[in-house]
């Protein structure tokens, strides 16, 4: 169930207007909530909610014992075989089909040819986030940063359906505490979350499907038949589309919980107003990036060693965070990208004095170059695009529309202080009598702009 | 009971307290969600009711329309929806086929009386042995259908569009040929024809195709049985006259490769039937490309197969549709089969 239609449309305010009446009894507000949350995964695929319900007892059970041992290596141990067991259900239903082959075709190459059982098996919307949300419940259980929570809050945690199928990746510290007590209907910041509802369908809807129809999705499906101009523009568009699609989602989910009483981390902080690297982990998928710093990076050894041994963790990290992205090896070698620029932050970081607006001049264009691997279907197809760089003619997509989406997206960003953020805080001291009619205008414009086929899934969804 | 962070994390769970955020009660939020659900179904009622009758069947689809229908009853009696129309209608992205015939039009063909007479179209020269007409040269490709079609437009864009070919991409994924109400597929490929002017035209469609059909005397006709398969195929072979362009055209139409789930297959087995009986007065210029002996043999179910030696999975997920490798070798054929037509 996408959250811009019309199933949503209608799923939602009956779910809100029950959350909020039996808010005050949480013995029947949180079995309803569960169960509003796998009706809404339901929708995908019944059959996954299985896996999501297998998912959530495992970890439960894991953090369980864990609580109860008191031995550190009984309860290493116990966190161990919890995340493998996670992490082989991540491998299984995202990789499986793409390392099988890999190595059907590596075996065939040295004439070693065994049948291997090469399949395809269906992904789970979301279980990317929701493993790593486990993941994270668990270790941080292990690490006793918090006690392992009853069954019922952390299948709640795991499957509140704002979150469940793109992120925010929440932490268990940081919704758990959440469920404890009832959310105060005295005190709920109903104004920001329509604005940020409202903020994520312009976003989603109007820039970047618009985007993606008119420069993105033609030039990239073949960019033969385009020159240099085009092939520049549908770059800067894709950095556009793809920072309009997810955090348009992300502030959809955090708009909705708002009103349902709940609040979740920050995903996105006007990332392409970062002058490296680093500071672009710390503005894009601000959630992924503390998960892999706090599970991956740091636990690697982080930056406690040589020079050596921390661009090797900095590069493991990235490497793995773009595998994560999906089992193509564009993805890998977009990870060692970034990978390859925090080494180089970290390594000329302050040694040379450069100006803020060079700094930032790099690193975007790097970032939109990184955007072009990512987005492109197979390492050939990078090639096949970078190389009409070299070939000049006039533009046939650059209209007044387009550039103004491009601008609008990303022009904001640049701007201090944030136009956009002012303009969300505004809003959000607003009265919802006042907002509610202006928005309900807006999504009738914005509906007016889908195409007959419908919105077409956000692209975190894939991840 | 879970014990709160032990640190500030950078997470800013606070930042709506420290920017300010103005606090309501719960009951404005629903009042809020309830003035916005009331300006939607006022000056938009018909479009929720539109896009329940578009679902396929099941809970949904009654969830949806249950909405729907008394929203758009409401709708319909108010003058706001036309006027929000008007103010919004520019927006739309889709092509405007207004004025154009559809499936549920009546078209008068000459030739409804009596016995349809067979013309020379009907005729491959490969089948009769007569030599085949001299090759010309493919200018422009328009390759098209519902979901099916995807990846295999990209696929024939790249193949083409080096050797000076314009191709034109246009799949209307969820759309089938069984139904109107997301596209009328008669109206689309007239517009389609009008507006690209292709000289082959490569389809691709069916994975959503099991709606039932008004038949002859307006009543509805389920699918499988041999009358729908019958309105099916009148309704294709109308698609293919008008791609065919007068006999100027080549039309290239897929059938389905067999998907994995059983029930699916069968009414694949039946559109594909049907697409064979649609393309018989004009096999001069439609040719129908049968894939399910290449990636279903025996309409047997398989994720891979071996291309070029090596093992490689050729369908997507869902069983349904081919993914890149599968849909590769499909363009691969295709283009062979335009090469018997075309030069390039």
């Amino acid at each position: 169930m996408l959250f811009p239609s019309v199933q949503f449309g209608i799923f939602f305010p009956i779910v809100l207007a029950l959350s909020w009446a039996l808010m005050s009894r949480p013995a029947l507000w949180k079995p309803f909530i569960l169960i509003a949350s796998y009706v809404f995964y339901a929708a995908a695929s019944p059959v996954f909610c299985l896996l999501l319900g297998g998912v959530t007892l495992w970890n439960h059970a894991a953090a369980v014992l864990i609580d109860r041992s008191k031995s550190e290596d009984r309860r290493g141990f116990i966190c161990a075989v919890a995340v493998a067991g996670d992490l082989l259900a991540l491998g299984v239903f995202k990789y499986y089909s793409f390392f099988v082959q890999a190595f059907a075709r590596a075996l065939h190459a040295v004439h070693l040819g065994v049948p291997l059982p090469l399949i395809t098996i269906a992904l789970p919307v979301g279980i990317s986030f929701f493993t790593f949300q486990a993941i994270s419940y668990t270790v941080d259980v292990k690490r006793g940063l918090i006690k392992p929570a009853s069954l019922l809050d952390t299948s709640i945690y795991l499957s509140f359906f704002p979150h469940l199928v793109a992120g925010p990746i929440v932490r268990a510290r940081e919704f758990l505490p959440q469920l404890a007590r009832p959310r105060d209907p005295e005190h709920v910041a109903v104004s920001a979350g329509l604005t940020l509802i409202g903020m994520g369908l312009v976003k989603k809807v109007v820039i970047a499907d618009y985007l993606g129809r008119t420069v993105v999705d033609p030039v990239f499906g073949v960019p033969h038949a385009y020159h240099a101009p085009d092939v520049l523009l549908a770059s800067y568009a894709y950095a556009a589309q793809i920072y309009c699609d997810f955090s348009g989602y992300t502030d959809i989910a955090i708009g909705l919980a708002l009103l349902m009483g709940f609040v979740f981390p920050q995903n996105f902080n006007s990332p392409y107003r970062a002058t490296g690297f680093r500071d672009f982990w710390r503005r894009w998928h601000m959630t992924l990036s503390r998960f892999l710093r706090d599970f991956l990076y740091i636990p690697l050894g982080g930056s406690r060693g040589s020079r050596l041994f921390t661009y090797r963790n900095l590069l493991i990290t990235m490497v793995l965070g773009g595998l994560w992205h999906g089992a193509a090896w564009t993805f890998v070698i977009w990870g060692a990208f970034h990978g390859a620029g925090l080494i180089a932050d970290h390594a000329i970081g302050g040694r040379f004095k450069t100006p803020g607006w060079l700094r930032w001049l790099v690193t975007f264009n790097l970032i939109v170059l990184g955007w072009i691997v990512f987005r492109a279907q197979g390492i050939g197809e990078v090639w096949s695009f970078l190389s009409r760089l070299g070939s000049w003619g006039s533009p046939t997509l650059l209209s007044v529309p387009v550039v103004l989406a491009i601008v609008v997206a990303i022009g904001p960003q640049l701007l201090p202080p944030h136009p956009l953020e002012r303009l969300q805080g505004w809003a959000g001291r607003l009265h919802p009598a006042v907002l509610a009619p202006a928005l309900g205008l807006l999504i009738l414009f914005v509906a007016a702009t889908v195409p007959s086929t419908g919105v077409p899934p956000f692209i975190y969804f894939r991840f | 009971m879970p014990t709160e962070p032990k640190h500030r994390d950078d997470n800013l769970m606070d930042r709506f307290d420290r920017d300010g955020a103005r606090r309501f009660r719960a009951r404005d939020a629903l009042a809020a969600v309830a003035i916005i659900a009331a300006i939607l179904v006022v000056c938009s009622g018909a479009s929720i009711r539109k896009a329940g009758q578009e679902m396929n069947s099941g809970v949904g689809r009654d969830a949806v329309l249950a909405v729907g229908r008394p929203a758009g009853w409401i709708a319909d009696k108010l003058p706001v929806r036309s006027a929000a129309h008007t103010l919004t209608a520019w927006l739309s992205p889709d092509p405007n086929l207004s004025g154009l015939s559809g499936f549920n039009q009546t078209i008068a063909t000459g030739a409804t009386v009596g016995i349809p007479p067979v013309t020379p179209d009907a005729f491959d020269p490969s089948q009769i042995g007569a030599p085949a007409p001299p090759r010309r040269p493919l200018h422009g490709v328009l390759v098209t259908g519902d979901s099916m079609s995807e990846p295999l437009d990209q696929d024939l864009a790249q193949a083409l569009t080096p050797q000076g070919v314009h191709v034109t991409q246009d799949p209307h994924i969820g759309t089938g040929i069984s139904s109107t109400v997301l596209v009328d597929w008669a109206k689309l490929s007239q517009y389609q024809v009008q507006h690209y002017h292709p000289d082959a035209v490569v389809v691709f469609i069916g994975a959503n195709d099991a709606y039932s059909m008004p038949g002859p005397n307006g009543k509805l006709v389920n699918c499988c049985s041999a009358e729908w398969a019958a309105i099916y195929a009148g309704r294709a072979r109308r698609m293919m006259n008008t791609y065919r362009q007068a006999g100027t055209a080549r039309v290239y139409w897929l059938t389905l490769p067999t998907p994995r789930d059983s029930a699916r297959a069968k009414i694949a087995t039946v559109v594909n039937a049907a697409i064979e009986v649609a393309a018989q007065p004009w096999r001069d210029q439609v040719r129908v490309i049968d894939t399910v002996p290449v990636f279903t043999p025996g309409n047997r179910y398989r994720d891979s197969m071996t291309i070029n030696g090596s093992p490689t999975i050729v369908r997507q997920s869902d069983g349904i549709h081919l993914n890149d490798a599968g849909s590769v070798l499909a363009g691969r054929i295709v283009l062979a089969a335009v090469d018997k037509d075309f030069t390039r």
